[in-house]
């Protein structure tokens, strides 16, 4: 299945492709693959971090499907 | 000993008193609001003689407590015709609370409406009333560098400006307070008090503070102590460590965006496709590669640093790294891309003094209008040009979002108590909707940053899209917010401190270290919910309902995409917000 991932702020630099940048790319995961799986596969430093699929927060246990976009913050805040 | 310096407009005495012992806890939010309910009559008008601008320090302002040194800006409010607190970083407050004042009390109106005057305040502690008719008109940087060539080379002083919108009683009119460097770039924007610095005729005070020593606190050992487990804490957090000082407030950006609470083009979408243009990331690469400064403190004492310059093409100042709110309503609100165009606004907004937030949600009100396109950078500019130069056009634009939608007939006009909404929409985030819908101070995220818990996973989560949890989280929000204001600490201390026990710890040991009196954390939270009364109160006696604390329509009614998410929380629910009220005004003898 294919998915976007993208990845923010110093997190971008993890992206396999090593360009860095906003912008998402696609992925092509094993059916079934959750959030932990990408995670552990970019090698995402074990830190707290904010996780969203299509806009919405999700937990690291959940299963990814066809044309989900995955987006990865660390912390982040202000106002 | 604290006192509170008089200045009255109509006779151009200057006179000083002490601190009444019943406000001897209080100090920034809680003094300006304390002092404005007692002294303001609730129905006046507020750009007339009984208004009165009040500059409080927050308390523990000029001691060494880490992001101590904010400026509360309190009077009544010529925009939303409640109660104001403007916040502000800059130097003026440690300058003011070095000098033992903790509030400066401007009241009364000129005899002739078209003088204007500067106050000085001296090291020394002399004080004085200058006539500065020659300073009518100047913008914000033109005036900065008038008053410094007042002052002698060797000197240390912060200024407190008026830009032209003030000057001709705008209701969009900020005061702007001057950096560590001596730019008048930051602002206590919200709520038109230029305009009722401008109807004093006050066009600038000074504060100088060379050779001051900072304030000393009862218990130096305890203080120096609590202060270290405090800063230790904010530069550790992820947050107020990290993310802050490398990227400043807008690195929330792409994360409201991906939300999909980014208002787009007057609040009609929650995702801007120009995003990227504008982020935090992308502003830190700007900046960075045009060798501006990408980490300091808006005033001294700050350890998060979140402040930045940014700097035009050829590398010279242009503005403030402007913040989230600014780039979100000057950028996306506009349908805005492009990082050098909302630069330019923001430097025009510093420039002409106007609140960033209201000037780019009248934008993008004005935009929806069809008067000028959405995107449209130069008629943007050309716009607010017109509020500096006071043109017919500009008159209009320079009373905000509200008088901009009434007078070119525009259906949606983001607005609570006559104030534009900042950057979050509050169909995709419930809990700001509470906040906006409910805060004393009009539409307002700083009153009660539910983005925390909402969308950031700071001190705990609530589903942003449920409405369960959020009235009790906006509440708890609102009431810590006010304590912080009133002590003087910057809100971004209240990620650590919602996350880490010890920094919360901290702050009673800072208060108690300081003042001598004992302190605990139902002691702050209850400053907290006394400065709230005060406001509360008087906008019940200058005619505030229910029916005041609530979103527009169109936010009931329209979904916003991408989510579909309309705002939802029931009445009752906004109207539990303030439940606290009754009981804390008869606990202060003021029901
Ligand atoms: S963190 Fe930012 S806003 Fe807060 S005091 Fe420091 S520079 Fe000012």
């Amino acid at each position: 299945m294919r998915v976007e991932v993208v990845l923010f702020a110093h997190l971008s630099s993890f992206q396999p492709d090593g360009l860095g940048g906003r912008h998402s790319r696609t992925f092509d995961l094993e059916d079934g693959t959750t959030i932990a799986g990408v995670i552990a596969s970019l090698g995402l430093p074990d830190q707290p971090r904010v996780i969203f699929v299509n806009g919405r927060h999700a937990p690291e246990s959940q299963v990814l499907h066809e044309g989900d976009r995955l987006a990865i913050f660390p912390p982040v805040a202000g106002g | 000993m604290r006192d509170i310096v008089r200045l009255d407009m109509a006779t151009g005495q200057v006179t000083r008193e002490p601190l009444p012992e019943k406000w001897a806890r209080y100090g920034g939010r809680a003094l300006t609001s304390a002092i404005v309910f007692s002294e303001v009559p609730a129905d006046t008008d507020p750009l007339g003689p009984g208004n009165k601008l009040v500059f409080a320090p927050g308390l523990l302002a000029g001691t060494p407590a880490p992001n101590g040194g904010r400026l509360s800006v309190g009077a009544k409010s010529p925009l939303t015709g409640g109660i104001k607190e403007s916040n502000s970083g800059g130097q003026a407050a440690n300058a003011l609370a070095k000098l033992g004042i903790a509030a400066l009390i401007v009241e009364g109106k000129p005899a002739d409406p078209g003088a204007r005057w500067a106050l000085v305040l001296e090291a020394d502690g002399s004080i004085r009333l200058e006539r500065a008719d020659e300073w009518a008109g100047l913008e914000n940087y033109a005036l900065a560098d008038a008053v410094k060539a007042t002052r002698p080379a060797d000197d240390r002083y912060a200024t407190i400006t008026n830009g032209p919108a003030g000057e001709m009683l705008m209701k969009s009119a900020g005061i702007a307070v001057s950096d560590p460097h001596g730019y008048p770039n930051r602002f206590a924007g919200r709520g038109g008090l230029g305009a009722v610095m401008g109807s004093k005729g006050l066009k600038a005070i000074i504060v100088s503070d060379k050779g001051l020593k900072m304030v000393e606190s009862a218990d130096k050992q305890a203080m120096m102590a609590a202060v270290r487990t405090f800063a230790n804490a904010l530069t550790t957090h992820a947050v107020s460590g990290t993310a802050l000082p490398t990227y400043g407030t807008n690195v929330l950006a792409n994360i409201i965006n991906e939300a999909g609470g980014y208002p787009t083009r007057n609040f009609s979408e929650g995702r801007f496709e120009g995003v990227e243009g504008i982020s935090g990331e992308t502003m830190r690469e700007i900046t960075v590669q045009r060798g501006g400064n990408v980490k300091h403190g808006c005033h001294t004492g700050c350890v998060i640093q979140c402040s930045r310059y940014y700097m035009d093409k050829d590398g010279h100042y242009k503005t403030k790294g402007p913040e989230y709110e600014s780039v979100w309503s000057l950028g996306a609100d506009c349908g805005i891309g492009d990082m050098d165009a909302v630069a330019e606004l923001d430097r025009k907004c510093g420039e002409v003094g106007i609140d960033t937030i209201e000037a780019g949600v009248m934008l993008g009100v004005y935009m929806d209008s069809g008067e000028i396109a959405f995107g449209d950078a130069r008629a943007a500019l050309d716009a607010l040009d017109q509020i500096g130069r006071g043109t017919e056009l500009g008159r209009i634009l320079g009373d905000g979002a509200e008088a901009t939608g009434i007078a070119f007939g525009v259906k949606n006009i983001p607005v609570v108590k006559h104030q534009g909404l900042p950057a979050y929409d509050p169909r995709p985030i419930q809990g700001i909707g509470v906040t906006y819908a409910t805060s004393t101070m009009g539409a307002d995220h700083t009153a009660g940053y539910t983005i925390t818990s909402n969308v950031l996973a700071v001190g705990g989560t609530v589903d942003p899209f449920g409405t369960e949890g959020q009235a009790a989280l906006s509440q708890g929000l609102q009431i810590a917010t006010a304590m912080l204001d009133t002590l003087g600490f910057c809100i971004f201390v209240a990620f650590p401190v919602l996350d880490i026990p010890e920094a919360f710890g901290a702050i009673p040991e800072m208060v108690a270290a300081h003042t001598g009196q004992a302190s605990d954390v139902d002691a702050l939270m209850d400053l907290g919910k006394e400065t709230l009364t005060y406001e509360r109160l008087f906008n019940e006696r200058a005619g505030f309902t229910p029916a005041d604390d609530r979103l527009p329509k169109f936010f009931y009614e329209e979904p916003l995409s991408p989510h579909g998410a309309v705002f939802s929380v029931s009445d009752a629910d906004l109207d539990s917000v303030h439940a606290f009220v009754p009981e804390t005004a008869q606990r202060l003898g003021i029901a």
